[in-house]
């Protein structure tokens, strides 16, 4: 799950996607870019996606994301929440689970 | 680690451009192109041309030995040398990857006997033949200097 602090002019889907790809080509490349990634959910209001890659392309994507400064002019900074390799288990955050 | 590669290409100026500092930077831009500044951070710590010949168009490259597949993928991405602002089309074949200097040497001079041994098959007349085999046959090797004879015997062709 990812959260996006923005300032202004808010992504569609179709948007972040693309700006995923562009983080994925500026640090690795055409090999980076050519990474099969697939935003599942994505909300609008909340700037937050929920994104699936293959568990060899996590530190690729994760770090392209880290160092992607700009959207737009503007300077944005990619926040992971959490990963998981279970869809179910980005749910719930299992440590504030109150029994 | 050190690859050996061929610059191949169709444009016969393009032998005579074929410089190192050229070389490196097309080889370089290649990398950044696939592999992106990650690639070309890691690839770039050492990476030198170590050798040139211009007459057989063969290049040695040296980089790391943790980064030489990213180097090795990204070789069929140099499409051109450019150099004096004019570009040439050209492509590089990989013959060789070795750990020293002395492996891609030896595995050189092996390949450029087959290589003689296929050119003079390959001529189409008499006169040339002629002419090829006097001049290996004037390419003699001292005792002392067994090395350079070896290397003479690479630049007798042409």
């Amino acid at each position: 799950r990812r959260e996006l602090p923005d300032g202004g002019v808010r992504p569609n889907a179709a948007q972040f996607k693309q700006l995923v790809v562009t983080a994925l080509r500026e640090l690795h490349g055409e090999v980076g870019a050519a990474l099969p990634v697939d935003v599942l959910t994505y909300e609008e209001k909340t700037l937050s996606a929920i994104l699936r890659v293959i568990s060899s392309g996590l530190v690729k994507l994760w770090s392209a994301l880290t160092l992607l400064g700009f959207y737009q002019n503007r300077r944005c900074a990619f926040r992971v929440l959490q990963t998981s390799p279970f869809l179910l288990a980005l749910s719930g955050n299992s440590r504030e689970l109150v029994l | 680690r050190y690859v050996l590669c061929e610059v191949v290409s169709e444009d016969p100026r393009c032998r005579q451009c074929i410089e190192d500092r050229a070389l490196g930077l097309a080889v370089r831009d290649a990398i950044a192109r696939v592999h992106g500044d990650y690639g070309l951070a890691c690839c770039s710590i050492s990476f030198t041309v170590k050798y040139l010949n211009a007459y057989t168009g063969t290049v040695l490259l040296r980089c790391r030995k943790d980064s030489y597949r990213l180097l090795c993928s990204a070789l069929p991405f140099v499409r051109y040398l450019e150099s004096r602002a004019q570009r040439y089309p050209c492509f590089l074949n990989t013959l060789h990857v070795g750990g020293t200097i002395r492996t891609c040497q030896k595995f050189l001079i092996q390949y450029n006997r087959t290589q003689l041994l296929r050119l003079l098959q390959n001529c189409k007349n008499e006169e040339e033949r002629q002419c090829i085999q006097k001049s290996l046959l004037s390419c003699s090797l001292t005792e002392e200097q067994s090395q350079s004879g070896d290397e003479e015997e690479d630049d007798g062709t042409e």
